[in-house]
């Protein structure tokens, strides 16, 4: 079913106006709901996603399943000759989520966002932006988003003033000066500073200029690739304070990152490519349960025990005052093997998102 | 639309010193070559024209009386090979624009808004196309001024029909190069696409003179779009031949035909 979309001018916080589907314009929210189904080790994708959906963090309260997606892709393929780029990407990203695209160099990551940008043509598939589709409506996908390459191509004889003017009379809608300017300030570029030429920024000053360029329409769609390479640790501060803020305005953020700190602190969900596939769909604290949590355990008195260890526990280190574990699963079957021996000390460490995608990662590579 | 306009004068602006810079000479060399040819008598082209070796005679072929003249010298900034090959390159410099902006990723930042790709190629025609008109502009002007200044009494300079189907030459063959260029540019990265256009026109123009010094290779000479740019027939007075408009405007708009559906067919990658 297509229905033609209506459109409601709406303003949310103090930032500047921006335009939303009327989210009773189209119905196609359902089509979408059993899309992924791609089966990866350690768990298949549509575990991983029923965990997500029961954790009760995916979808955001803010998504609205009546409405289409921010982002919908159905079967995405990229073939370049023999070589796949992207196979057969199935992904829904809500409105108002904050959706991280990992996975190594050559993954794939930047081929699916070119694509939906339409600056690549797909070998089969669909995607969607805001159901809007990406290749013959792509004038009303690309006129709801924000685009962030992951190394802006700017031209260093004009100055930052001229870049951010002549991007922003790009758009449909006028750009709201005052935000820009409030952009500015957060990341610390002054006007001064807008007034030199490119080519006497530094890396991180062109990286912040990217991201004004990106965010001074105040899109209801940000597509970021790897926005923080280059900026500074103050600077990445700024820049995710800004993420949530944007995000609290009701915009949906879908960035590629190789900082898993970052996506983690960031993201509500993450896909994982690797070698064009994705082998993880996850909400970010669902990935951390298939992470293992270590565990260290030392004892009072020599203990010369062999345990015979419950599944997914594996014992790293033994000697006969300290055992370290990595636990996947409950505590429970560890603590009941526990009893009854001289435990002086016990150290849980949280699982990281870390561990599980660069376990995903040597997989891979293996 | 508003888009396009505003990717054309950002074009425009970035380009605004290289044209400043090639127009202004162009004037320059222009009143010069007034000043240059005020400086002769009509005697003195008649012992020029005798020293002449004979392969630029046969070039020149029974214009040689007429180019040796003063309008002959004074319309020569119409047909001068060093105007017209650096003409040529700046056309091809030009048209192949889109070249440059996907390799450097500044066609992303563009596509990547609510802007179609074709605008990329039309903005570079409108690029090409006004630079041949201030550049024929310029020359206009440097003629003007060196009658102005230079004149001997009694010489009025070339007549304005035989300046405009001169101008209109050699407009014709610029565009038609932009289109070879163009057609290059959007196929290729810049680094391929301007050496191969220039490669092509070079050798085009090698076969042109050519075919004219061994008429054996005239069954091959009518690819050369050079052979379908005649001043020296104009200086002599002849009329403008519109087939040879026909066929420089062809290749100029199969050119910009192919490059437009390249440019709506290829991924957009470095």
């Amino acid at each position: 079913m297509v229905a033609k979309p209506c459109w409601a001018t709406v303003s949310y916080g103090d930032g500047p106006v921006a335009q939303q589907r009327d989210t009773q314009a189209l119905a196609l929210s359902n089509q979408y709901d059993l899309q992924e189904h791609q089966l990866a080790p350690p768990l298949p994708l549509e575990s991983q996603e029923a965990i997500s959906h029961e954790s009760g963090q995916n979808p955001p309260a803010s998504a609205d399943r009546t409405s289409p997606p921010a982002i919908s892709i159905r079967g995405l393929t990229k073939r370049y000759g023999p070589l796949t780029a992207l196979s057969d990407l199935n992904l829904e990203v809500h409105r108002g989520e904050s959706f991280g695209f990992l996975g190594l160099n050559g993954a794939g990551k930047t081929t699916a966002i070119r694509l939906l940008l339409d600056l690549l043509r797909p070998t089969s598939g669909q995607a969607f932006i805001f159901g809007y589709d990406c290749w013959s409506e792509g004038l009303d996908a690309r006129a709801r988003i924000g685009y962030l390459p992951g190394e802006p191509g700017l031209y260093l004889d004009l100055t930052g003033l001229e870049t951010l003017d002549f991007l922003a009379g790009l758009n449909r809608q006028p750009v709201d000066k005052r935000y820009r300017q409030e952009l500015c300030d957060r990341l610390e570029l002054s006007h001064c500073d807008l007034r030199r030429r490119l080519r006497q920024y530094s890396s991180g000053m062109k990286r912040k200029l990217g991201i004004i360029q990106a965010f001074q329409a105040n899109p209801p769609l940000l597509i970021l690739d790897e926005p923080t390479e280059g900026l500074d640790p103050l600077m990445q501060e700024s820049f995710y304070r800004l993420l949530a803020d944007v995000k609290r305005g009701g915009a949906t953020i879908f960035m590629s990152s190789h900082v898993l700190t970052e996506v983690e602190r960031v993201c509500d969900r993450i896909a994982l490519l690797r070698k064009g596939e994705m082998v993880l769909l996850s909400s970010v604290r669902e990935s951390r349960r298939l992470a293992p949590r270590r565990v260290r355990v030392s004892f009072s008195e020599n203990v010369s025990a062999h345990p015979a260890l419950p599944p997914g526990h594996q014992l790293t280190e033994k000697t006969p005052r300290l055992w370290r574990l990595d636990v996947v699963g409950p505590l429970g079957p560890l603590l009941a093997l526990l009893e009854g021996l001289p435990v002086e000390d016990m150290e849980i460490e949280e699982a990281r998102l870390e561990d599980v995608v660069l376990r995903y990662y040597r997989e891979g590579a293996s | 639309m508003r888009s396009a306009f505003l990717l054309f004068r950002l074009s425009l602006k970035r380009a605004r010193i290289l044209l400043c810079v090639t127009g202004l000479l162009l004037a320059g060399f222009q009143a010069l070559r007034v000043h240059i040819a005020a400086s002769h008598s009509a005697n003195d082209y008649e012992q020029i024209a005798a020293l002449l070796p004979p392969s630029v005679r046969t070039i020149l072929g029974p214009s040689v009386t007429s180019v040796l003249s003063f309008n002959g010298i004074v319309c020569g900034g119409y047909f001068d090979l060093g105007i017209v090959i650096a003409l040529v390159v700046l056309s091809i410099t030009l048209a192949t624009l889109p070249a440059v902006e996907i390799e450097t990723g500044f066609a992303d930042l563009i596509l990547a808004r609510p802007m179609r790709r074709h605008w990329l190629i039309t903005r570079t025609i409108a690029l090409v196309l006004f630079t041949i008109l201030l550049m024929l502009f310029m020359i206009l002007v440097g003629t003007w001024i060196g009658l102005a200044l230079f004149a001997p009494p009694g010489a009025s300079g070339p007549p304005a029909h035989q300046t405009a189907s001169l101008a209109l030459d050699l407009a014709m063959l610029l565009l038609c190069w932009g289109g070879v260029a163009m057609a290059f540019g959007a196929a290729c990265r810049p680094g391929v696409a301007r050496p191969a256009a220039s490669l092509i026109a070079f050798a085009a123009l090698l076969l042109d003179y050519a075919q004219k010094l061994w008429p054996a290779l005239e069954c091959v000479g009518w690819i050369s779009p050079f052979r379908y740019f005649t001043p020296f027939e104009l200086v002599m007075g002849d009329p403008l031949p519109v087939e040879n408009l026909l066929v420089l405007g062809a290749i100029a708009m199969t050119g910009f035909t192919v490059a437009y559906f390249i440019i709506s067919h290829r991924d957009i990658s470095r």
